[in-house]
C-alpha cells in the first residue's frame, strides 16, 4: 500500500469529520418513516397488550413523537381499518391495542379530542365491538364515533377520476386524520393498506372498484396524509379483506409509521410477500407525486423493540 | 275494577310492545316474548296438531285455559294486546246521537269458532294457518312490520329534514335539540339499522282493515273473528266468575248493554254469555243503580246464563271448510314438495324442510324483528298462499351474517331450528349465480369483484379467472371474472347485497342447493368434473381369465 501524502490524509480527516456531523446530525432529526420490530421470533398466540403500545410509541417516536403532528388542542380522528364483523385474531381489521396506544398517544400530546370511527362495509354495531376497537378506544379516552349514513356530505375533491363524492365531515375536517390500517391481502388490489384504508372515509365507494388505483390516488391526494401506521403485528395474507381462517393470519410484530403514505404501503406489500412495484395502487400514487415507493431513500429507521 | 283492568290493559299492551322492541336489538333476546307465544292456547294446540310435537313451554298455555275456566275471558279483557288496540280503536268511534240501541248477540258471533273449527282441523291435517287469525301473532308481526318501521322512519327523516335545513351558523340551532333526540332514538330505543320489509304492504292492508272494522261494531274482531277468543269462549262456559243481575235494584236503563263491547247481554238477568263476556267490567262500571255486579261462585252449579248455540252441522262444515281450503293450498307444487321449487323462497338457516317448517310457522314476525341485518321478510305468494307471511330472506336487502343463529334462538315454535353455530355455518341456503349480462366484468369490460371481497368463505365461493376482453378501441386487457364455486357457496346473500347494482344485482341468490330439501339440489358435491383421463400406456393388460398372471408379450393376453 502506498504511502499516504499530507493532502490526502487531510482530506480524509476532514471528509470524516463532516460525515460524522452529519451523520449525528442525522440521527437526532425525525426520520420520515420508521418500522419498529419486537425482539425474537413471533409466537401466534401471543398477546398483544403490552407489545403494540411499545411498538407504537418506538415507531413514532422515531418520526420525531406525535407532538410533531398534533398540537394542544387539536381534534384528532384516528381512522382504523373496522370494517368487519371479525374478533382481532383473523387480522381483518386493526389490532385495538394498536388503536388505544395512538389514542392515548395523541391525547398526551395535547389533543383536545380523539375521535376513532369508520365506515364499515359489515353491520357497524357488530363490527365496532367485535373488533374489539370500541372496548379498547373508549377505554383510552377516545370518542367512538358511529357515522351516519344520511350524514355524509358531497364535496369536490378534484381528482383526475373521482370530482366529487360523499364524505363523513367529521373525519375531513379534523385538524389531523390519522390512517391506520392492517396489512392484508386483497382480492382485488392485490393489498389493503394505508391508502385502500381511506375507503372508510367516504360513501357510495363500490364504483372505485372500476379504477382502485386511480381512485385511491385521488382519495389520497384529497386527503394530503401527514402521518400514517401500518398494523403489521398480524398480518393476513389470504382470502382477504373478509379473512376468516386463522391458518391465513402471519404474526410479524411489526409496526410502522409513515409521514410518506406511498413508502408504508410499499412496506406493506412487502410484508405480504408482493413487490410494490407491482401493486397498481402504489403506482398510481407515484405517478400523482404523492410519495416515495423506495422506502429505503427515505430512509427508513429500523428499530429493534422488546 | 274497571279501572284495575284499564291499567292492566295498558301494561300488557306496553310489555308486549317492549318486548318486541327489544328482540330487535339484542344478541341475547328477552326470552320472555317466547313466554307469551307459549302461554297461548290457540298457538299450542294447532302447532302440536299439524307438527304432532310439542315443546315443553307449550304446556304453560294450560295455565291460561285453567284461568279461563275460572274467570272467563279475562284474557281477552285483561291482557291481549291486539284486544287492547282494538279497545282504544273502539272508544274512537263517534257517538251516535239519541238513544242507542242496546245490542244484543248476534249469531255472527258464532263466526269465531267456526273458523276456530276450521283452522283446528286444518292443523290436523297438517296445514297451519293459525298464525294469520292469532292475536298475539298478528300483533307481532304488524308491530315489526309497520310500526316500529314507521316510527323509525318518522324519526329519521325529521331529524335529516331538520339537519339538511339548518344552515349550522350561529349558536342557536334547531338541530342541537333535533340531533342528540335523534341520536338517542337510534341507539338507544331503536337499536336496529332501520328496517325496511318487502311484502308487509297485505300485512299493512290486513291490519288496518281489522282495526277500522271497530267501526262497524266495537271489538269487532274480538266479537266475530278471533279464533283465540272463540277458543277461551268454549272453556269459558261455566265460570266461577260470574255476572249477577239484582232485578229489584234494575231500572232498565239499559246503560249496562250500551257499554258492553261483547254484545254478552249483561242487561238481561239469566241471558248473559259467559263465553262471549271479556270480564272487562263496563258493565257494573256504568250500572247506577249497582243492580249489576261480578260473584264467585263454584263453577260446579249452573250458572244463571245464556249459552251460545253452535250448530253441529254447522261446525262440521266449518271443519270440512278448513280441508277445503287446505286442499286449495296444496294446489301449488311447492306446498306439496314437488318441483319446480320456487326459486327465490329463501328460508332462513336452521328452517326445516317446507312441509315441516309450515306445520310449525305462527307467521309472527320475530325473526325478522330481530335479523340484525334485516334480511328476512314475510312472503307473499312466493312460498303458496299456505306460506302467506312466512318468513324469506331478500338477500338485496339484507344478508344472512355469519356468525348469528338470532332466528332460531327466537322461533317459538321451532320452525326455525336453533342450530349450534358450527351447523348452521354449514347450512346452504342457496346458491348464487351471477347474471353476465350485468356483472360489469362479463357484461362491460369493466374491474369489480366487489362480491369476491365480501365472501366470508376461506377459501372464498367467489374465485376469479383472469380472462382477455376486447375493448371499445379494439385493445385488449386482461381483468378478473368471477365465478361462484357451485360446492362451496352457502347462499348466504352478502355478494348479492353487496353488488353495486342497487337495482337488481348481478349476482343473485336463488334457492338451488338448499340444504334442507334433498330434491332442490343440482350440485353434486366435490369439484364436479371428472378427474383427467390417465394416459394411454399407464394401465397394463387384464390378466385372462384362465391362469391369469403375466403374459408373455404386450398384447399378446391369450386366455389359453
Amino acid at each position: 500500500m502506498a504511502k499516504q501524502t499530507r493532502r490526502q490524509f487531510i482530506g480524509t480527516s476532514v471528509g470524516g469529520a463532516v460525515f460524522a456531523a452529519g451523520l449525528a446530525r442525522a440521527q437526532e432529526a425525525p426520520a420520515a418513516m420508521a418500522i419498529a420490530r419486537w425482539k425474537g421470533e413471533p409466537v401466534m398466540d401471543e398477546p398483544t397488550d403490552v407489545m403494540a403500545p411499545k411498538l407504537a410509541r418506538a415507531a413514532l417516536d422515531a418520526v420525531g413523537g406525535m407532538g410533531r403532528f398534533v398540537k394542544k388542542g387539536d381534534v384528532v380522528w384516528i381512522k382504523p381499518n373496522m370494517a368487519w364483523e371479525q374478533p382481532p385474531e383473523l387480522a381483518a381489521n386493526t389490532n385495538p391495542h394498536l388503536v388505544a396506544a395512538l389514542v392515548k398517544m395523541c391525547l398526551e400530546a395535547g389533543a383536545k379530542t380523539v375521535k376513532v370511527g369508520d365506515n364499515t362495509c359489515h353491520d357497524a354495531k357488530k363490527s365496532y365491538v367485535a373488533s374489539g376497537i370500541e372496548a379498547a378506544a373508549k377505554d383510552a379516552g377516545a370518542e367512538v364515533v358511529y357515522v351516519d349514513r344520511d350524514r355524509f356530505r358531497s364535496m369536490k375533491i378534484g381528482g383526475e377520476i373521482l370530482k366529487e363524492i360523499p364524505v363523513w365531515p367529521g373525519m375531513v375536517e379534523s385538524d389531523l386524520l390519522i390512517s391506520v390500517p392492517v396489512a392484508k391481502h386483497h382480492g382485488l388490489s392485490t393489498v389493503t393498506l394505508a391508502m385502500k384504508n381511506y375507503m372508510g372515509v367516504v360513501e357510495s365507494r363500490e364504483k372505485f372498484h372500476q379504477n382502485i388505483p386511480g381512485c385511491l390516488a385521488d382519495l389520497t391526494a384529497f386527503l394530503k396524509p401527514r402521518i400514517s401506521v401500518l398494523d403489521g403485528i398480524r398480518i393476513l395474507t389470504a382470502n382477504g379483506p373478509t379473512g376468516g381462517d386463522p391458518k391465513d393470519v402471519k404474526r410479524c410484530n411489526v409496526v410502522a409509521a409513515s409521514t410518506d403514505i406511498i413508502a408504508l404501503d410499499a412496506f406493506g406489500a412487502e410484508l405480504l410477500g408482493y413487490k410494490p412495484a407491482d401493486i397498481s395502487s402504489i403506482a398510481a400514487g407515484v405517478k400523482l407525486g404523492l410519495g416515495e415507493m423506495d422506502y429505503r431513500k427515505l430512509p427508513a429507521r429500523e428499530i429493534e423493540v422488546s | 275494577m274497571r279501572a284495575l283492568r284499564r291499567v292492566s290493559q295498558g301494561v300488557f299492551l306496553a310489555l308486549f310492545t317492549w318486548l318486541v322492541l327489544e328482540t330487535g336489538f339484542s344478541e341475547s333476546p328477552p326470552q320472555l316474548l317466547e313466554l307469551f307465544f307459549d302461554l297461548d292456547p290457540l298457538i299450542s294446540l294447532s302447532t302440536w296438531l299439524s307438527a304432532r310435537s310439542l315443546a315443553a313451554g307449550s304446556l304453560l298455555a294450560l295455565l291460561t285455559l285453567a284461568a279461563t275456566a275460572l274467570l272467563g275471558r279475562v284474557f281477552c279483557g285483561w291482557i291481549c294486546p291486539l284486544g287492547t288496540v282494538h279497545h282504544i280503536a273502539s272508544r274512537l268511534r263517534p257517538k251516535k246521537r239519541g238513544r242507542a240501541d242496546a245490542e244484543g248477540f248476534s249469531r255472527w258471533q258464532r263466526a269465531k269458532y267456526f273458523l276456530l273449527a276450521a283452522l283446528l282441523v286444518m292443523s290436523l291435517f297438517g296445514g297451519h294457518w293459525v298464525g294469520v287469525f292469532d292475536p298475539l301473532s298478528i300483533m307481532c308481526r304488524s308491530l315489526t312490520t309497520l310500526a316500529f318501521p314507521a316510527a323509525q322512519y318518522l324519526v329519521a327523516d325529521g331529524a335529516n329534514a331538520v339537519y339538511d335545513a339548518d344552515p349550522r351558523l350561529g349558536p342557536l340551532r334547531l338541530t342541537l335539540l333535533t340531533e342528540p333526540a335523534y341520536r338517542f332514538a337510534r341507539d338507544d330505543v331503536f337499536r336496529v339499522n332501520r328496517q325496511t320489509f318487502a311484502g308487509g304492504l297485505p300485512v299493512l292492508a290486513f291490519f288496518v282493515l281489522i282495526v277500522a272494522l271497530n267501526f262497524v261494531r266495537p271489538r269487532f274482531w274480538c266479537r266475530y273473528v278471533c279464533p283465540l277468543g272463540g277458543l277461551l269462549g268454549l272453556f269459558s262456559r261455566r265460570p266461577a266468575l260470574r255476572l249477577k243481575n239484582d232485578k229489584d235494584a234494575c231500572r232498565n236503563c239499559g246503560r249496562c248493554a250500551k257499554t258492553c263491547p261483547a254484545a254478552a247481554q249483561p242487561h238481561e238477568p239469566g241471558k248473559w254469555l259467559p263465553s262471549e263476556c271479556f270480564v272487562c267490567w263496563n258493565c257494573a262500571a256504568e250500572c247506577r243503580s249497582d243492580a249489576v255486579a261480578f260473584a264467585l261462585e263454584s263453577p260446579l252449579t249452573p250458572p244463571a246464563a245464556g249459552r251460545v248455540d253452535l250448530s253441529r252441522r254447522a261446525t262440521m262444515a266449518a271443519g270440512v271448510g278448513g280441508v277445503a281450503a287446505l286442499a286449495g293450498f296444496r294446489i301449488a307444487p311447492e306446498t306439496r314438495g314437488e318441483q319446480p321449487f320456487p326459486s327465490t323462497l329463501l328460508r332462513p338457516p336452521g328452517a326445516r324442510a317446507e312441509r315441516e317448517f309450515l306445520q310449525r310457522c305462527i307467521q309472527c314476525g320475530a325473526c325478522m324483528r330481530v335479523c340484525p341485518t334485516n334480511a328476512l321478510h314475510p312472503s307473499a305468494l312466493e312460498a303458496g298462499l299456505e306460506g302467506l307471511w312466512t318468513p324469506r330472506m331478500v338477500a338485496k336487502i339484507g344478508y344472512c351474517r355469519q356468525e348469528c343463529t338470532l332466528c332460531g334462538q327466537v322461533c317459538p315454535t321451532g320452525a326455525i331450528e336453533h342450530l349450534p353455530l358450527e351447523e348452521k355455518k354449514k347450512v346452504k341456503v342457496g346458491l348464487a349465480a351471477f347474471d353476465v349480462s350485468r356483472c360489469l366484468p362479463y357484461a362491460y369490460g369493466r374491474e369489480c369483484i366487489v362480491c369476491e371481497e365480501h365472501c366470508p368463505l376461506s377459501p372464498k365461493a367467489i374465485y376469479v379467472v383472469p380472462v382477455e376482453v376486447t375493448l371499445r378501441d379494439g385493445s385488449k386487457r386482461v381483468i378478473k371474472q368471477p365465478r361462484v364455486d357451485a360446492d362451496l357457496c352457502t347462499g348466504c346473500g352478502i355478494c348479492e347485497w353487496s353488488c353495486l347494482f342497487q337495482d337488481q344485482a348481478a349476482i343473485r341468490i336463488y334457492s338451488a342447493n338448499e340444504s334442507r330439501n334433498a330434491k332442490n339440489q343440482p350440485i353434486l358435491p366435490g369439484p364436479g368434473i371428472p378427474p383427467a383421463a390417465p394416459p394411454a400406456e399407464a394401465a397394463p393388460p387384464p390378466a385372462g381369465p384362465y391362469g391369469g398372471g403375466e403374459t408373455t408379450g404386450a398384447g399378446n393376453a391369450s386366455p389359453y
